[in-house]
């Protein structure tokens, strides 16, 4: 057994040193105190409003792996085709002038037409691509969801071309809220409130109705669930149904936050988010939430926070570090997540 | 039945739809197959409603069919002659509502493109019924010609090498803008007939054989094909070499990559990682430049980066041994992206060259000889191929390669049969790494630079993809998965664009179509036909969901 | 087994031996580094790599419509042979560049080589070329090291008509430290060549000024969330950011610095990869006042020629120029044209024979007065001459977007 110690002692290093590195950088930065309290608030305030947007894509994924135990690497393109849709909505209406003087009418538009986009092509691509490996085991399932994620990309950029397009930006988004002395944006502030409305009757769903409790049923035990009578075809269509309109949500918020929408927007905050949702223990709904909210902080916070005293350049170019060394370390030492997972057989 | 035809030609237009919006069609259609006859973009129309008449079979069924199946891009004509969608759609442009009506107008235009996919659809539909002899001669005759029109630009560049008959025949089959209709017609025949002599010779000398035969001559046929390979560059000159010498990259990756997920079952995304290793510090030991460690020769450098790759795949397998499956994928990906959030960032800068890369790195040379061409290059890659499938093969055999099998197929097991889980796992990773790292290693020589972006999360995708299309633990598989991911789309470089594209609809196709592969290993295809049978047994409970392992 | 092993090596000996550039006499020429046959009425065969897929292709397709353009200025054709553009795709990164300039190197009727866009692709491209003693004319790469006086010798037979980073980076620090008068800079880049080069040069110049560079920071060009980034600037309190990134992670910025409290009057200044109608579709309304340090591409600074070719480059392709090395595209192309003209011997039955040194050469002596400015090569094939100026944007309509209007010159 002497070989599993020279392990251990590999990973206890490695948990000391991310931990010294931690704590010596926090320290430092502190003491250096280069930042106002307002600043670090502002830290707080744009962690959350990206954390928001990772935590609602990251429900999509863990219901989906909850139910099929399939990472569906498309999810975060997914997002996208919500914000492409939300942009040829949002345009007009802005041009118009619509969407300032109606902003709860515009945005009740925007949000419908990028939740119905993105909810079919999530419920066809389940159809076309996901539904006839229900059985299979091994990696093909994920290849073809790889697969579908270049093949959504792709036919988006040849569609509506490479070129990043642009958000409005209506005036009453651009204006402040003073909290307790600190500006907050009310971008911001309304899209994570509205994150948080949307998560909880999700949530409501999930846990209330029938088809959320058969949800559950089939995530604990899908053959059981079958035995007793739970059509599971349509159950997985629900979960996707969930999902997408989930993503067809943060998919216009988050260009609502950042302007920018582009074939290519998805990828990068869907790898995010599926390491939130692992992050927060996957099957767990909010697990997710949680994960997402804390993936956003550490990317926000972590670069100034642990390594701006550390002196080390250009902390933000190693945001990426920061975030999948947590992962990383969480799914080394606490591989249930956050909250815990919740699926009854052990991991495949 | 005619319900049933006209779905399948629906669901074909719809296909026809599709690559027009996305701009496919267009970029097809500015490519001739035979200069001011047939365009590409034209013959994927005629393929597609072809197909669908095909599919629905009989001849009547297939006319039906083949004429829905033009419904819809008429129906694109139509709207996009009525509705301005350009500013939405880039793809619908003028030029391809000409190229839809044939430059004939709208009402003339659909009139032509729905009788040109009926009768598409009829020859389709006759295609499957016409005697197998006419099939034999015609449809690798019209395969020929579209080879020979569509890869004219390469053709043409290799024929160029050559002077006396070879000039007087390339100019007779093409023009500087591609192929001519009387080198159509000469290639369609010659290939036609060939096919027709050597076809009857070879059938009746495949009926004698046994079965065992049959598999000896597919090994002979491989070798041939592979030989035909190796000689190819030295014959076609650098452009061929340089593309194969990717190929053979990914062959060597690949291979690494199938050691730990086709043998071992470790789901394994930050592969990138070991290649970047071995490619900077092949840089660092060898460049002429101010971030150069020392100045080895290549031949010195190279097993040091082996060596290197081989310590940091222990090390990346250390943390993550008691991570698994899906979880194993998401962790392996985190440390491959972080491997090249530090090769890019300033902070490591000052050893490894941050965004400027490593530059000047010299060529391999034997003797005298300097590797400095593709060519030459190609055959480096080709012996350390060789020499790593020798490895894989001999692995695959070995009592490690059995380990790792019972691993894969299940972790517990294998440990209560007496197996150490902790070796076999890093074993895997740090032999993983080595081909990587050697493939890394041939890549900064190729490169001459190392910039930290090439080393992003898609080529490790693109490796998992090649081993899991070519027929994962298939050392065969690996070589055809390479050439198909990604000789295939170098050669076809100007349909660039669009290369992703494609890619994911292979992707998916070839999941559904093919999971096992195009050569899956024996023992793979074996295992996968045992599910078959298990499937077909519990077809009650057919909506279930895949159940881990 | 031992027979193809013998096949298999003598194969490798022909091939090594055979591919490198070597004296030949053709015809009536001579040259050692071997001469190009160009049959009675066959193309001129112009080889070209640039960036023609993928975020940046405004950048390349725009230099592709420059070239095109010089050659309709001749008449397509050049003594008789008419001209053949072979444009390849790079992807303006290392191993495209490679691919790309292997392809044209192994076309033995390619002449000369024009382009690519990206100094990552042009620094394996370059030798790879001249390997068969094929001239490459750059048109859009600014990478200093590209015509320093160090350079290798297989860098010999690379030209460019366009400035070095070394130069845009300089005149920008002059023009922050001595026209807006800012004491201290915080610069930012993308992990990109160019934007890690350019902003360095500028920051060391900067310094040399007697300016303070308060940090140097980085992002990912994938980057959305600037905001922690900003702040962190804003608690350095900057007079300027200079951020010479491209254009996703350049909008980015300039949208979310205008929002950051404490960045109310810091100036924002960018970089020659943000001139197109993209940038300012991807900015939006925060694009307004946003100024970009480029060479000088008014018609008073520009050669003689510069307002006929923009009349015909939008009477060709229906748009205003759509990014900003279209000038030294066509420049390029000319200086190839011109020297082919002065190299290429004509036989009695018509065909033409063009000596590869007697090109290289050529190029290196060509002088003549382009529309980018006179353009002359030094030893190291530095052709361009650079005249800086700074361009500010007025209007966020990307319909409007035009080098000289929008964003307009203000200096000098």
């Amino acid at each position: 057994m002497a070989r599993f110690n020279a392990v251990d002692l590999v990973l206890w290093i490695l948990r000391v040193g991310v931990l010294a590195v931690v704590v010596v950088g926090t320290i430092a930065t502190l003491i250096a105190d280069r930042y106002t309290a307002a600043q670090w608030f502002d830290f707080v305030m744009f962690g959350l409003t990206i954390g928001s947007i990772y935590a609602q894509i990251a429900l999509g994924y863990t219901m989906v792996y909850g139910v099929l135990r399939l990472i569906n690497f498309a999810h975060g393109d997914i997002v996208m085709t919500g914000a492409f849709a939300g942009y040829f909505v949002a345009t007009p209406l802005d041009r118009s002038g619509f969407l300032d003087a109606h902003p709860v009418l515009g945005m009740g538009a925007i949000l419908a037409v990028a939740i119905i986009t993105s909810t079919s092509i999530a419920v066809l691509t389940e159809r076309i691509a996901y539904r006839p490996f229900r059985r299979v085991v091994g990696l093909a399932p994920l290849i073809c969801a790889i697969g579908v994620s270049f093949f959504l990309e792709q036919t988006f950029r040849g569609m509506f071309g490479s070129a990043v397009k642009s958000y409005p930006s209506p005036s009453w988004q651009r204006a402040t809220f003073a909290v307790g002395g600190f500006n907050v944006p009310r971008v911001d502030v309304l899209v994570i409130g509205l994150a948080l409305v949307f998560m909880g009757v999700l949530y409501l769903i999930v846990q209330r109705t029938k088809m959320g409790t058969a949800m559950r049923a089939v995530a604990e035990d899908g053959e059981a669930a079958a035995l007793m009578g739970i059509d599971v075809n349509k159950v997985v269509v629900f979960t996707f149904i969930l999902g997408g309109a989930m993503a067809g949500i943060a998919g216009v918020f988050y260009a609502f936050v950042y302007k920018q929408v582009y074939f290519f927007m998805g990828f990068t905050p869907g790898i995010k988010a599926f390491g939130a949702a692992v992050l927060g223990g996957i099957g767990n709904i909010p697990g997710a939430m949680l994960g997402g909210f804390f993936l956003g902080m550490v990317e926000s916070v972590g670069p100034t926070l642990f390594l701006d005293g550390l002196g080390i350049p250009a902390p933000y170019q190693l945001r990426d570090l920061i975030a999948f060394t947590l992962l990383i370390m969480v799914l080394i030492f606490r591989p249930q997540g956050l909250l815990g997972e919740r699926m009854a057989r052990k991991r495949a | 039945m005619m319900r049933r035809a006209v779905l399948i030609g629906l669901a074909f237009g719809a296909g026809a739809v599709h690559i027009a919006i996305v701009g496919v069609l267009l970029m097809l259609h500015q490519r001739w197959i035979v200069i001011d006859v047939m365009t590409l973009g034209q013959a994927a129309l005629f393929l597609i409603a072809g197909g669908a008449g095909a599919m629905a079979g009989r001849p009547l069924t297939g006319l039906v069919a083949g004429a829905a199946a033009a419904v819809p891009v008429a129906a694109l004509a139509i709207i996009m002659n009525t509705v301005p969608l350009q500013w939405m759609f880039i793809a619908l442009s003028n030029d391809l509502f000409q190229m839809l009506t044939l430059g004939q107008g709208l009402a003339s235009g659909c009139i032509i493109l729905i009788g040109g996919g009926a009768l598409a659809g009829l020859l389709g539909a006759l295609w499957r019924t016409a005697p197998a002899l006419l099939r034999r001669a015609i449809g690798p005759g019209l395969i020929a010609v579209t080879v020979a029109g569509v890869f004219q630009e390469l053709i043409q560049l290799m024929l160029q090498n050559y002077e006396g008959p070879v000039s007087d025949l390339r100019e007779f089959i093409y023009t500087w803008e591609g192929l001519s209709p009387q080198g159509a017609l000469t290639i369609f025949l010659v290939v036609a007939a060939c096919s027709e002599i050597f076809g009857s010779i070879w059938r009746r000398r495949a009926a004698r054989l046994e079965v065992r035969d049959h598999r000896r001559e597919r090994l002979v046929w491989a070798g041939l094909a592979l030989a035909a390979l190796v000689l190819l560059p030295a014959v076609a000159g650098s452009y061929v070499g340089q593309v194969l010498m990717l190929v053979g990259l990914y062959i060597l990756m690949g291979m690494g990559l199938n050691l730990e997920v086709g043998l071992a079952g470790l789901l394994d995304l930050g592969f990138v990682a070991f290649f970047a290793v071995g490619a900077y510090s092949t840089a660092l030991m060898t460049a002429d430049s101010p971030h150069a460690l020392m100045h080895l020769t290549y031949w010195e450098a190279m097993p040091i980066a082996v060596l290197l790759s081989i310590g940091v795949g222990v090390l990346f397998g250390l943390p993550v041994l008691g991570v698994r499956g899906d979880y194993l994928a998401v962790a392996t990906m985190g440390l491959g992206e972080i491997v090249r959030v530090i090769v890019q960032s300033d902070f490591a800068a000052p050893l490894l060259g941050g965004a400027q890369g490593i530059l000047q790195i010299p060529k391999p040379s034997l003797g005298n000889v300097l590797l400095g061409n593709p060519v030459a290059l190609f055959y480096l890659t080709l012996v350390a191929s060789a020499v790593a499938a020798f490895v894989a093969w001999r692995l695959e055999n070995s009592r490690l390669g059995r380990a790792w099998m019972a691993l894969r197929d299940d972790e517990d097991v294998a440990q209560a049969l007496g197996i150490n889980l902790v070796r076999s796992k890093l074993l895997a990773y740090g032999l993983g790494a080595a081909f990587a790292g050697l493939a890394g290693s041939i890549f900064a020589t190729m490169l001459s630079s190392v910039y930290p972006s090439s080393f992003q999360l898609l080529i490790s995708i693109n490796v998992l993809a090649l081993i899991i299309v070519g027929g994962m633990g298939s050392l065969p598989g690996v070589v055809l998965g390479s050439i198909a991911l990604i000789g295939l789309p170098e050669l076809l470089r100007e349909f660039g664009e669009y290369r992703y594209l494609f890619y994911g609809a292979v992707l998916i196709v070839m999941m559904r179509l093919r999971p096992e592969g195009l050569w899956p290993s024996d023992v793979r295809q074996r295992e996968l036909h045992a599910t078959d049978e298990t499937v077909a047994l519990d077809a009650g409970t057919d909506a279930l969901p895949a159940q881990p392992r | 087994m031992r027979n193809i092993l013998n096949i298999l090596l003598a194969a490798v000996g022909v091939v090594v031996i055979a591919h490198a550039a070597s004296a030949a006499t053709v015809g009536p020429v001579t040259d050692p580094l071997g001469v190009i046959r160009i049959a009675k009425g066959a193309p001129i065969q112009i080889g070209a790599y640039w960036v023609l897929s993928g975020a940046d292709t405004a950048l390349g397709l725009d230099e592709k419509r420059g070239v095109e353009i010089a050659f309709k200025d001749v008449g397509g054709k050049v003594l008789g042979h008419p001209l053949k553009l072979n444009a390849e795709d790079d992807g303006c990164n290392a191993e495209g560049g490679q691919t790309a300039a292997t392809k044209l190197a192994a076309n033995p009727q390619t002449v000369i080589v024009l382009g690519p866009a990206c100094s990552s692709a042009a620094t394996p491209g370059a030798p790879i070329l001249w390997q068969q003693g094929i001239v490459n004319i750059c048109t859009a790469c600014t990478a200093p090291a590209l015509t320093a006086s160090t350079r290798k010798p297989e860098y010999d037979g690379f030209a460019r008509t366009v400035f070095s980073d070394s130069e845009q980076g300089k005149a920008d620090a002059t023009y922050v430290h001595n026209v807006i008068k800012a004491g201290s800079v915080v610069t930012i880049h993308d992990g990109s060549p160019y934007a890690q080069q350019l902003q360095q040069v500028m920051a060391d110049n900067f310094k040399k000024l007697g300016g303070k560079v308060l940090s140097q920071e980085a992002i990912a060009p994938t980057d959305v969330d600037m905001h922690p980034l900003l702040t962190r600037i804003a608690s350095e309190k900057p007079d300027l950011i200079y951020f010479p990134v491209f254009t996703a992670a350049a909008a980015q910025i300039l949208r979310q610095a205008k929002e950051t409290p404490g960045l109310e009057k810091t100036k924002l200044m960018g970089g020659g990869s943000l001139l197109s109608a993209g940038f300012i579709e991807a900015a939006g309304p925060s694009v307004v006042g946003f100024i970009i340090g480029y060479p000088d591409l008014s018609p008073e600074a520009m050669g003689k020629g510069y307002p006929k070719f923009v009349t015909e480059y939008k009477k060709d392709y229906g748009e205003a120029p759509i990014s900003g090395y279209h000038a030294n595209a066509y420049d390029g192309a000319m200086l190839a044209i011109k020297a082919i003209e002065k190299v290429a011997k004509a036989d009695k039955d018509g065909n033409l024979y063009i000596g590869k040194k007697a090109l290289r050469d050529a190029v290196f002596a060509e002088k003549f007065e382009g529309i980018s400015g006179p353009i002359a090569c030094d030893q190291y094939g530095e052709c361009s001459q650079f005249k800086p100026s700074v361009l500010e944007f007025n209007s966020a309509d990307p319909k409007i977007f035009g080098v000289g209007t929008n964003p307009k010159k203000i200096w000098p």
